[in-house]
């Protein structure tokens, strides 16, 4: 589970790293506000995954810890 | 009645801060109703106070005082010294970091979410961050991104990645760069084994680029609602959660063995810190400056009688030490901060009056000034009468320690460099303070030439 945790991290930042390497030079005048906004857009379905494998697997965790 | 409006507070249409014969208050505007009536009904306010992360406010029954546009007005509990990011060491800013983080935690379970994430909001008390802006609860957007996502990246996380992995002087961009650090000039200066870390990737790295590639766009939040769950904010603090806490700074080992170098033999420390005692003992103060702390040691001895001991000293590395120490010690009096006395932190923001200079946080009842003056008699050629005048206007009285040329250590600052201070001798030293200060007690240190003196300000 762990192992299936790690991988799936890895192929969500290795996707969104390829995903972003074709940007252009910044242009002079910035307004950083948009593109926080966009971002967490097209993140947050990864952050969301990540943050429910992260429970369930603490769930599973403290259920095999549990002592008979 | 002296009505007075601070001037860091001016941004936020919901409300401002002033202060009215002395007491400082806070003005609630209509327009935020909604807001803080969900703040103080739903628990969040109570759990924050409680928990310390928060500070307290009263509601002040005096219609009067309030504008045509005006709700309420909170007295607000005050705290006791007024500090800034750029004058925290690294725990501090990665304290500060998690609270804002915990503190829009607990805001999401009760429905609302933190509009700003902005280090300024964060003061210390009692040695823990709170966040004194009551006014920065948004009542929860489902569906909507966290408009403040940018502002905690800037502020907290980009200038931690820098300190813990470039140079921990790279904490005073912050004096720059007042909101922050921006994220392309971080992802620049981070490593690039740092930049692949998965969560300096998303945080600074990424985050930066959709910055750029969406500069000219005109998104507002409304514009993606629906595409960011509650699961996703939750995810996000999390995530940035982790980034902060994988972020890790260890101070050399230069100053730890400061005052058991060759300054002082153990007879000597113990004399001195008897000398200081007492007169701090005499002096009875409620506000001390400690003036080139190194890692506090005599902070914390006027924290045995002073309610607020604030503890400067220029070398992030003996800050950071002397912050450790605050739970350690249980000193939670004394409050650490870094700042180069010869170029002390000046008044920034809008019209140079958002961020007040470091002389008008004062003053102090007493200021100490152990082992400085060669410092910045010597060390910077500061001429001694101006540095009497200079600190006379820093507090009311002072514990100020003369090290003469033949101390070893005004001769290593002699060392490199021409002896153009013939003034430069306890005689000299009095007279030049004489002028400013009444000297009420001089005391001959144990095993060393140094003198400490008591004076009060004329």
């Amino acid at each position: 589970m762990k192992r299936f945790l790690i991988r799936t991290g890895f192929v969500l930042h290795m996707s969104l790293l390829l995903s972003l390497l074709a940007i252009g030079p910044a242009n002079a005048y910035i307004d950083p506000g948009s593109g926080s906004i966009i971002f967490q857009a097209v993140v947050g379905a990864g952050m969301a995954i990540s943050i429910t494998l992260k429970l369930y697997w603490r769930r599973i965790a403290k259920f095999f810890s549990r002592k008979p | 009645m002296t009505v007075q409006r601070a001037a860091s507070s001016f941004r936020d249409p919901s409300g401002f801060i002033f202060e009215r014969d002395g007491v400082l208050l806070r003005q609630v505007n209509h327009i935020y109703r909604a807001h803080y009536e969900q703040l103080m009904s739903s628990g969040l306010y109570d759990g924050l106070v409680r928990d310390h992360l928060m500070v307290s406010h009263q509601e002040v029954d005096d219609p009067g005082l309030q504008h045509t546009d005006g709700f309420r007005v909170l007295a607000p509990e005050r705290v006791p010294f007024v500090s800034y990011p750029y004058e925290w060491c690294f725990s501090q800013l990665k304290e500060a970091a998690l609270a804002t983080l915990d503190i829009q935690a607990r805001a999401v379970e009760h429905g609302m979410s933190l509009r700003d994430a902005s280090a300024y909001n964060i003061q210390w008390v009692g040695g823990r961050p709170v966040l004194i802006d009551t006014l920065s609860f948004e009542r929860l957007e489902e569906g909507a991104p966290w408009i403040a996502y940018r502002q905690f990246c800037q502020h907290f996380l980009a200038p931690l990645a820098l300190m813990s992995n470039v140079d921990v002087r790279l904490a005073q961009l912050l004096r720059v760069h007042l909101d922050g650090i921006p994220l392309d000039l971080t992802a620049q200066l981070l490593p690039t084994r740092v930049r692949l870390r998965p969560s300096m990737q998303i945080h600074i790295n990424a985050h930066a680029k959709s910055q750029q590639r969406h500069a000219a766009a005109q998104t507002k939040r409304e514009d993606v609602k629906g595409r960011f769950s509650l699961r996703a904010l939750q995810g996000l603090i999390d995530s940035l959660r982790g980034a902060v806490s994988g972020l890790e700074w260890e101070p050399g080992s230069h100053w730890l063995d400061y005052y058991e170098g060759d300054s002082y033999s153990d007879e000597g420390i113990t004399a001195k810190e008897r000398v200081v005692r007492g007169y701090l003992d005499e002096l009875q103060p409620k506000v001390v400056w400690d003036l080139g702390s190194n890692t506090g040691r005599f902070s914390r001895i006027a924290a045995e009688v002073a309610d607020v001991v604030v503890s400067f000293e220029a070398d992030p590395a003996a800050v950071e030490a002397n912050h450790r120490q605050i739970a350690s010690s249980g000193s939670t009096a004394v409050l650490p901060l870094v700042m180069d006395l010869t170029n002390p932190s000046p008044g920034l923001g809008w019209a140079n009056r958002e961020r007040a200079a470091l002389g008008e946080r004062g003053p102090a009842d007493v200021l100490l000034a152990l082992a400085l003056v060669h410092h910045l008699a010597i060390g910077n050629n500061v001429p001694l009468d101006r540095l009497a005048e200079d600190l006379s206007g820093l507090g009311d009285a002072l514990v100020i320690e003369f090290v003469p040329k033949e101390d070893p250590k005004v001769q290593v600052l002699l060392g490199s460099r021409e002896d153009i201070f013939g003034t430069y001798h306890e005689a000299g030293f009095e007279q030049a303070f004489e002028r400013w200060f009444h000297i009420e007690r001089r005391d001959r240190l144990t095993d060393s030439a140094r003198t400490v003196y008591l004076m009060r300000r004329r």
